[in-house]
């Protein structure tokens, strides 16, 4: 009977364990073996070692790539979060929060390619841009060319991500904070707590799980970020747009060196893993898992 | 609960749901290599192009005049609007074997390409029978890099000769006085004469000329110059004392805005937008600069010489050029060359060119360009087409290469890189690419 049981659970497991071997391990192997091989795509392929990886962290390229993801991820990710949980806050107290949290959620769910169309519409220069022209015409102040800017290309960048990825955010921190029970909030005021000291003292620590959840996701999104950017700026044009993915992009499908490509992912790769150990270890500190 | 299945026929049904699965996972790809006579002994012939809505529209009026004559080919169209998307994904159709069985291929990508071997040679298919389009049909230099130890593999759809569109009233303003295009006449268009109005256009507050970065008019200053670019498959553009010159001229005007990039310019207040208001006096650009000046209302104030030499006689100028290549791997390799030499053929030129922006490739086609009459000076389209050259193919066949020199050269041309540093970090550069 139990041998039995083990070849349906096999029937029903397979395609799942198949379709990872296939889409996922296989992939990652072949990257990782590709990282140390020189690879055209079409002719044959040659064992270079690590020539790969250090002509990318030679290279100033790469450099630029690693320190605007950096960039991006440290306006995107405090500034993103902070918003989302003033605002679930909001909403935690709100009548009809359905509807608002309907409402944030719906960025989430559109095409990023959309959402980068729409913004390319809101942030363009001079007088192609909503914005700047609004705001030229209104107040006679002339902002900044957004996306053709290298120095604030990045900072347009960071807003659609905060805008496109608050939703998501909201809707995690809202489920924290509902299952802080009311009784310790209660409690507290009781004993003469204000709503700052609630925050500070009972609120934070309650979702200082989610906190930390949404923090190691969302600064592993900054770091794989490329589609909206892709659409937003040709990074091509505008080196402050270059991001690591854009970079593996470029090398990979432009220039046709698969070999470099994979060896600048799997870069971008190891600095996940370490930022995200980082986490792991200082979440010790500050994340409270007892209720 | 039991049933009566025994392990075997478990097994093989775990293994067929998953190759299912896995196949439905992987995309109905189609491919030249899954081809063949489709029901009804009609064929299916999937060619594929980047390209504008305009462009499409065009492309799709000799699809239909196409399938109308040959009722047993169906042809498919797949196309991607913007060209820096389009080769990345036919080079993973290509190595996927899902390519279609006839592709554009780029002057950039097409040396890479036939490199590697997979485009179908086609001398003796051109030179057929069957064919409409015969090799000697097209200029030589249009060839570039699509023409490999005298095999064709690629035939050149249509071209853009590189020419410097100018606008009579801010070369007036800038008390100009003399025609590019009759000074050209008189083999009087020298380089000097040409630096010399920029420098009044410079003077009078204006821009003298604006160029894109790339290899088309980068090279046409060099080859103005009398300069090499390449010489016995070595990048000589920087050692070359000519071409250096030349770099250098470049530079210098880029960096006191003699001369403006494309490239950079804020869409507010871009390059078309610039000469449309005869804020720049020069402009280089192909005959699709027909639709920006025409946006400007103001048609007679423009017309078109070719880049000055040295001493004013004509010199080979760029082309740009794009390939139409038969997919090694076709499964319907006839029927996929009877849509690409009549796809390039004189009258295919002629019906898919008839309002488009581009220069016939083939001989005998030229009233496309010249029953408009305009500009003034159409004939030099065909002049430089006839001369020209399209990119090197010692440069085309190292992928990418082109890309890296422009992105180099904007680097100096926008001053992020001192000159003579720039010129030395670009001869490592190509060094290092081409091995």
């Amino acid at each position: 009977m139990r041998s039995r049981d083990g070849w349906w659970a096999a029937l029903f497991l397979a395609p799942q364990v198949l379709g990872l071997l296939a889409f996922l391990v296989l992939p990652l192997g072949f990257a990782i073996a590709l990282a140390f091989m020189k690879w055209d795509g079409l002719g044959e392929m040659s064992w270079v070692g690590f020539d790969n990886f250090a002509a990318q962290l030679s290279d100033p390229d790469f450099g630029t790539a690693v320190w605007n993801t950096v960039k991006l991820a440290v306006l995107t990710v405090p500034v993103g979060l902070a918003l989302a949980l003033l605002v679930a806050i909001a909403l935690n107290n709100v009548r009809g929060k359905t509807f608002y949290r309907v409402v944030y959620f719906l960025p989430v769910v559109t095409s990023s390619v959309a959402v980068a169309v729409m913004w390319q519409v809101i942030l363009a220069s001079g007088d192609y841009g909503v914005l700047n022209s609004t705001v030229h015409d209104w107040f006679g102040i002339t902002l900044p060319n957004w996306l053709d800017d290298p120095g604030w290309v990045i900072v347009a960048i960071a807003v659609v991500t905060v805008w496109s990825s608050l939703g998501l955010n909201v809707v995690i921190f809202l489920a924290g904070l509902q299952t802080i029970p009311p009784s310790l909030t209660e409690a507290a005021r009781i004993d003469g707590a204000g709503p700052v000291r609630i925050f500070r003292s009972v609120t934070l620590p309650m979702i200082s799980p989610t906190i930390f959840f949404s923090t190691v996701v969302a600064v592993i999104s900054s770091f794989q970020a490329f589609d909206q950017i892709y659409v937003l700026v040709n990074p091509d044009h505008n080196d402050g747009a270059r991001t690591i993915v854009y970079q593996v992009y470029d090398l990979g499908f432009k220039d046709f060196e698969f070999g470099m490509s994979s060896a600048a992912a799997l870069i971008l790769l190891a600095l996940t893993l370490l930022v995200t150990l980082v986490q792991f270890g200082v979440q010790k500190r500050f994340v409270h898992y007892d209720s | 609960m039991s049933f009566p299945i025994s392990k075997k026929a478990l097994a093989a049904a775990a293994l067929a749901l998953t190759a299912t699965v896995t196949a439905a996972c992987s995309g109905s790809g189609g491919g030249a290599a899954t081809g063949g006579p489709a029901a009804g002994g009609k064929v299916t012939i999937r060619w594929s192009t980047w390209g504008s809505a305009e462009d499409v529209a065009l492309y799709k009026g000799f699809n239909d005049d196409f399938m109308k004559r040959h009722p047993n080919i169906v042809l498919k169209m797949e196309t991607v609007p913007k060209y820096e998307d389009y080769h990345p994904k036919l080079l993973t159709q290509l190595t996927s074997k899902t390519a279609p069985d006839v592709f554009f291929v780029g002057d950039d990508n097409v040396g890479k390409f036939v490199a590697a071997g997979v485009l179908a040679p086609l001398n003796d298919k051109l030179a057929g029978a069957d064919s409409k389009s015969k090799p000697e049909d097209f200029f030589d230099g249009v060839y570039g890099g699509a023409k490999k130890d005298g095999q064709i593999y690629g035939v050149p759809n249509d071209t853009n000769p590189e020419v410097l569109w100018y606008g009579k009233k801010a070369l007036k303003e800038a008390g100009i006085t003399e025609d590019p295009a009759e000074l050209n006449a008189a083999g009087k268009w020298t380089m000097a004469k040409y630096l010399e109005m920029n420098a009044k256009l410079k003077a009078a507050g204006k821009a003298g000329s604006i160029f894109w970065n790339w290899y088309g008019s980068t090279y046409s200053v060099i080859s103005g110059f009398g300069g090499k670019v390449w010489d016995g498959g070595k990048f000589v553009a920087t050692t070359d004392p000519k071409s250096r010159e030349a770099l250098q001229t470049l530079a210098k005007g880029y960096a006191d805005k003699t001369f403006l990039s494309a490239d950079v310019l804020p869409a507010s207040n871009g390059a078309n937008t610039q000469f449309i208001r005869s804020k720049a006096g020069f402009f280089a650009g192909g005959r699709w600069m027909i639709d920006v000046v025409k946006k400007g209302g103001d048609l007679p104030n423009y017309d078109i010489v070719p880049f000055p030499s040295e001493t004013g006689q004509p010199m080979s100028g760029a082309v740009a050029a794009s390939y139409l290549a038969l997919n090694k791997d076709s499964k319907n390799a006839k029927e996929a060359f009877t849509f690409l030499t009549e796809f390039v053929s004189k009258e295919g030129q002629l019906l898919r060119l008839k309002n488009g922006g581009a220069v016939p490739s083939i001989k005998g086609a030229e009233q496309v360009v010249l029953e408009g009459g305009y500009p003034a000076h159409a004939q030099t389209f065909l002049d430089v087409r006839d001369t020209g050259f399209a990119n090197y193919s010692d440069e085309v066949a190292v992928p990418g290469l082109t890309k890296d020199i422009n992105d180099h050269l904007l680097k100096v041309w926008t001053g992020k890189v001192a000159f003579e540093q720039g010129m030395t970090e670009l001869q490592s550069l190509v060094d290092g690419k081409i091995g």
